[in-house]
């Protein structure tokens, strides 16, 4: 393998080389100049801020603006006196307990009918999971409306519940999606020993098949945790800016609350999705291009 | 060929399996065909602010205002502009990053984990950031168009009606064309290397293998892709709502603002009902065109 892919790599000329690496460069200009910016941003003060042109590569840095966004240390920094500085961190353990809450239920109720399609089709099955991809293509801004109402009158608005509840419209869909491509690829055969080993359907299920479906498991839970963590629309609707996108969207508003103060506050709203991914990279990419190309 | 009933199983089995399901499929029928259907009813009705009670029966007086307003066919011109524009730079761009990530060289790994980056981050944090990125007066966007010497003094990108729906786009592109292209990488990695090296043998240059080999063996994975594409642009909501809130004047009020400010700002629920369940119908009339005018070409 690696030998024949040094050959091909030998065979190329050097002008396709100089030009893959001119393209490798274009690539890496478009993604990171917007974040380098982002980043450049928290990292300096409001004054070197208003520099022309924008410091791509700053004189000095400092952490004042994190302290701003982590602790509340304002201290005449430019955020004002709005207590705002002090919402960050109370607000992302919100978003923590939404989106753990939803990957723990959804991982369980999507798996279990995930297996129940797979492996013991019933009349309508094949109906059922159809309309599952439907729901794909429902706009949830579309039904945002219903939710509104029906929270209002049994008193869930602005509780963590509103979000719990109403995200299963997109996370349960996505998951159970991702959950039956992946334990139709599981070999049957286990099972099949496992049952003539007398084991019951249940206890083939929690005993045999959880442990071998993990890295589809940690797949969906992973991509289940980044939606909840990045919805913005029903939690800025159904709740009173519990969760963190909200919150960010109230901090742009917010006159006193400078551009380098929000940015420090969306590096660390950015911190917890791209870690995920970056650790979970292999899993989530197979989960989220199954099937492609076949 | 086996029978349906032989492929269901013994009777056990689907009871089982309906059992294991049966939980979903509660909660889907819960939280999105009863939702579904009360918007439908809402659409028809002038249902009072507080949404207490579906008001009075207006049958399809709600889609006669609509259709009447210019507002709307503003809005849908905006949404439309930017639907298109989002749907062939994601697809182009992400084909382009695709088969570029496919190609050998040194730092490939690196280069496949940034792709993820931009897909990783939440659709509203990439309004934020694009919106000051292309700020008129603390921009990173005007900082590098003013040092390659494109600009001679800074551009306020989102106040001026001109720019500020192509910016919208492009943010919105930044994200998109990073998830088009991890799903098209996917596809280009299963393409076997013998039809490209037997092609190059027949004389076939770079572009006659990509439009003979690449492109076909790419179809279904296109296909997903552009369907994906077509379905967030006509819901793109977050980056619009961070950048310019619909503005400068209505120049980027895309629809899925404008049944916002009607459900919200106004609270005219019918009204936004019935502009919801118009949103709705097009996006799945414009996924289901994509799937057809692919499968069309492929017949022919």
């Amino acid at each position: 393998m690696a030998s024949s892919a040094f050959e091909r790599g030998r065979r190329r000329s050097l002008a396709t080389s100089v030009a893959i690496y001119l393209g490798v460069l274009v690539f890496a200009i478009w993604i990171l100049l917007p974040v380098w910016y982002l980043v450049v941003s928290s990292l300096i003060t409001p004054s070197q801020l208003g520099v022309k042109p924008f410091p791509l590569v700053p004189s000095s840095v400092t952490l004042d603006n994190y302290a701003a966004v982590l602790f509340g240390n304002t201290g005449g920094k430019g955020i004002g006196s709005t207590d705002m500085g002090t919402r960050l961190v109370p607000t992302i353990g919100q978003s923590l307990l939404v989106s753990s809450i939803l990957v723990v239920l959804n991982l369980f109720i999507a798996g279990a009918a995930a297996y129940g399609l797979s492996r013991y089709p019933f009349r309508g099955a094949r109906a059922f999971e159809l309309s599952v991809i439907a729901t794909r293509i429902v706009p949830a801004i579309a039904i945002i409306g219903p939710f509104f109402v029906a929270f209002r009158v049994i008193g869930v608005l602005n509780t963590p519940w509103a979000l719990v509840i109403s995200y299963n419209v997109f996370t349960l869909p996505l998951a159970i999606m991702i959950l039956k491509n992946y334990f139709d690829q599981l070999p049957r055969e286990i099972e099949e020993a496992a049952k003539i080993d007398g084991a019951t359907r249940l206890q083939t299920l929690w005993i045999i098949i959880v442990p071998i479906a993990r890295p589809g498991l940690v797949a969906a839970g992973v991509l289940i945790f980044l939606e909840a963590w990045s919805e913005f629309f029903y939690a800025l609707v159904l709740t009173n800016q519990l969760t963190v996108p909200p919150l960010l969207a109230g901090f742009q508003s917010v006159q006193q609350f400078n551009w380098n103060a929000l940015a420090a506050a969306t590096v660390m709203s950015m911190l917890p999705p791209t870690v995920l991914v970056l650790i979970f990279q292999r899993h989530v990419v197979g989960a989220l291009t199954a099937g492609v190309g076949k | 060929m086996a029978g349906a009933a032989d492929l269901l199983g013994p009777k056990a089995d689907r009871a089982f399996g309906l059992k294991l399901v049966a939980p979903a499929m509660i909660i889907l029928i819960v939280l999105l065909a009863l939702p579904t259907l009360l918007t439908l009813v809402y659409s028809l009705h002038d249902v009072p602010a507080s949404g207490s009670s579906f008001g009075p029966f207006v049958g399809l007086e709600n889609f006669t205002i609509i259709f009447s307003s210019p507002v709307f066919w503003r809005s849908a011109q905006v949404t439309l502009t930017f639907s298109v524009g989002f749907v062939i730079l994601s697809t182009v761009i992400g084909l382009a990053m695709a088969m570029l990530l496919n190609q050998r060289f040194i730092g490939r790994g690196l280069a496949r984990a940034l792709l993820i980056i931009p897909w990783a981050t939440p659709w509203l944090v990439i309004g934020i950031l694009w919106k000051w990125f292309a700020d008129g007066s603390v921009g990173g966007l005007n900082a590098v168009l003013m040092m390659l010497g494109l600009t001679s003094d800074y551009h306020p990108f989102l106040s001026d009606p001109n720019t500020a729906l192509p910016i919208t786009v492009l943010a919105a592109v930044w994200r998109q064309a990073s998830f088009a292209g991890i799903l098209l990488l996917a596809g280009l990695q299963t393409l076997p290397e013998e039809l490209n090296e037997a092609a190059q043998l027949d004389g076939a240059n770079w572009w006659q293998r990509f439009s003979n080999i690449t492109l076909p063996w790419l179809r279904p994975v296109l296909i997903t892709v552009t369907v994906f594409n077509v379905i967030y642009a006509f819901l793109q909501f977050d980056v619009v709502f961070a950048m310019t809130q619909g503005g400068p004047g209505d120049t980027t009020q895309v629809l899925s603002i404008l049944i916002y400010r009607q459900l919200f700002v106004n609270t005219n629920i019918g009204l936004g009902s019935a502009l919801a369940v118009i949103l709705g119908v097009v996006a799945l009339i414009g996924g289901l065109t994509i799937v057809r005018l692919f499968y069309r070409r492929e017949m022919h």
